[in-house]
């Protein structure tokens, strides 16, 4: 029952999130000059912002780039794990030792601080589209680590089975043992992993969106109309401000019953 | 008593040797991890747009020709090993740079902020413990499908609210901004902490102390957290991490002149010689803090 809720809700945000230029009455930017902060009503849902936006219309879309590209970010965070932890399936204790220190000292900042870290290196004032790529690909990138730690652990669990040593032994070559015998072993923990990095990005975009460090204006994120919170007044006046909140939570609560897979992932890491 | 005096001598400096080794080993591996920070660190400023621009470059008197000699000399002092080898030989003094925005010593500015962000985090972490571990101890040890659905709940609704928000709500109504730390941190104690007790409260010792009666107190005291320190110990190196990297939000949109503000302006005005201070700095503490609990759990 649980599942199928969390399952319903997950699908309906996802749909409108998908068909958001057909639901959405306005264009995410469009500005009604004449009606800044106006009230919740026929023409407006949910009001406007303080630049006349309808906000129903940007919570659409902000729906539409915060829960589409958080799964990008963690396919991209999976792929850099698998690939750097399949260096400690070499049977080199270098190689081990290296992915060891590494993932220990990526583990060792704090993941926001890494990110912002990254983010100051490159331009702050970049186009929008653009802010959207960097904001999702660094996360995808920066947060590596924790998949990787739990990748390395089953592949130092598997590197000396019988069945590997058979595959070295008939000369296949590294890559093609990595890619065809030992990824497909690691599927189920790779799954999981996915599962558990969404609702970790779309939580840091949010975060991220408040500290103006995500996606960039005009492009709705929910973290950035996040950052509207910032004014109790205008809250106080129109309560729909707190929607992409809820929305938030709604999806966070939803995605998190659907997380069967953190005892097996505990046993894994343990 | 020959005999055993014996074989307890050998075992006890097995065992000494065994804790040299490992301490040995936390010890080097402490080096290496720094060593690579600094590393990395010294590339991103090394590395930083306007690192290779001089003073020079904005001076009309000076010829192209001179220019491109002194920008040769530029890139000669400062290729990557050598500037490297100065960053981390002045690191060790305590001397991690000049702040570019602020124009500070990066130390003098860490030193200024340390105990606001340390008071911070250890209030929101010892907050974020107990809330957590009085949630799973209830969902573990009262066995009762309410309250464990209850806590569960509990612990699923703090884990979808971005802590930045949090604060915010907590800034707003003048409530201590430890306890909005304490909150984001608790879902994640509760999680790991109530695994770690419903394996100690079904193993067979915990059966057979609660079969003789002993109370819940004296079981958690004598048996559950003794089973549980290392694990306890590397989750709470865990929960400090976790702890910093909620403070930034919260510090940058509360105005507390903590660490994690001063992170917030270093990134925003690209200072990077801040931000890679700071850098070196968590890794060696957070390192530390693991190397620690790694040796506690041995």
């Amino acid at each position: 029952m649980k599942r199928a809720l969390a399952i319903g809700l997950l699908a309906l945000v996802a749909i409108s999130a998908i068909f958001a230029p057909v639901i959405a009455p306005y264009d995410y930017s469009r500005q009604f000059r004449e009606s800044p902060n106006a009230q919740a009503g026929h023409q407006f849902p949910m009001g406007t912002d303080d630049l006349g936006r309808d906000r129903f219309s940007r919570l659409l879309y902000a729906t539409r780039i915060s829960i589409l590209l958080a799964p990008a970010a963690a396919f991209v965070s999976i792929l850099v794990a698998l690939a750097i932890s399949s260096l400690s399936g070499l049977r080199s204790t270098v190689a081990d030792q290296s992915v060891s220190w590494l993932t220990t000292l990526s583990l060792s900042l704090p993941w926001i601080f890494l990110f912002i870290m990254l983010r100051a290196l490159l331009p702050l004032n970049t186009r929008p589209e653009a802010s959207i790529l960097l904001t999702f690909g660094l996360m995808g990138f920066a947060g590596w680590a924790w998949p990787a730690r739990i990748f390395r652990a089953s592949i130092r669990q598997i590197r000396d089975s019988g069945w590997l040593i058979e595959a070295r032994a008939s000369g296949i070559s590294a890559s093609r043992i990595a890619l065809v015998h030992v990824w497909p072993h690691l599927r189920a923990i790779a799954i999981a992993q996915f599962r558990v990095l969404i609702p970790a990005y779309i939580l840091s975009e949010a975060s991220l969106g408040l500290l103006g460090l995500g996606v960039a204006e005009p492009l709705p994120s929910w973290g950035n109309l996040l950052a509207e919170l910032q004014h109790p007044d205008r809250v106080r006046d129109n309560p729909w401000i707190l929607a992409p909140l809820v929305l938030l939570m709604l999806v966070m609560i939803a995605l998190e019953a659907l997380q069967p897979v953190r005892e097996q992932l505990r046993e894994v890491v343990s | 008593m020959i005999h055993s005096s014996e074989t307890i001598g050998p075992g006890q400096s097995g065992l000494s040797r065994f804790f040299m080794r490992r301490i040995a080993s936390s010890l080097v591996s402490l080096s290496l991890i720094v060593l690579a920070g600094g590393f990395l660190a010294a590339a991103l400023v090394r590395y930083s747009p306007g690192f290779d621009s001089i003073p020079e470059d904005l001076d009309p008197a000076v010829s192209p020709a001179t220019l491109r000699a002194l920008h040769e000399q530029h890139l000669k002092e400062n290729s990557l090993p050598r500037f490297y080898a100065r960053y981390l030989a002045r690191a060790a003094h305590g001397d991690l740079g000049i702040s570019e925005n602020l124009k500070t010593p990066v130390s003098e500015l860490i030193q200024r902020r340390f105990w606001v962000s340390a008071k911070l985090i250890l209030l929101g972490t010892a907050g974020g413990w107990l809330l957590g571990g009085l949630l799973a101890w209830l969902a573990v040890w009262l066995r009762r499908a309410s309250i464990t659905a209850a806590a569960f709940s509990v612990s699923g609704l703090l884990l979808a609210i971005p802590p930045a928000v949090l604060a915010l709500g907590f800034f707003f109504y003048e409530a201590p901004l430890s306890l909005a730390l304490a909150i984001a941190i608790a879902p994640r104690v509760f999680g790991t902490f109530r695994a770690l007790l419903a394996e100690c409260y079904d193993s067979p010792a915990l059966l057979a102390a609660r079969s003789r009666g002993i109370g819940p107190g004296a079981v958690a005291a004598r048996y559950v957290l003794r089973a549980a320190a290392p694990q306890i110990t590397a989750l709470f190196g865990i929960t400090l991490v976790l702890a910093f990297g909620s403070a930034i939000p919260i510090e940058a949109l509360c105005d507390v002149p903590g660490l994690g503000a001063l992170a917030w302006q270093a990134a925003i005005s690209r200072d990077m010689p801040l931000l890679c201070g700071m850098a070196l700095l968590i890794t060696f503490f957070v390192t530390l803090v693991h190397s620690v609990g790694d040796l506690a759990a041995a």
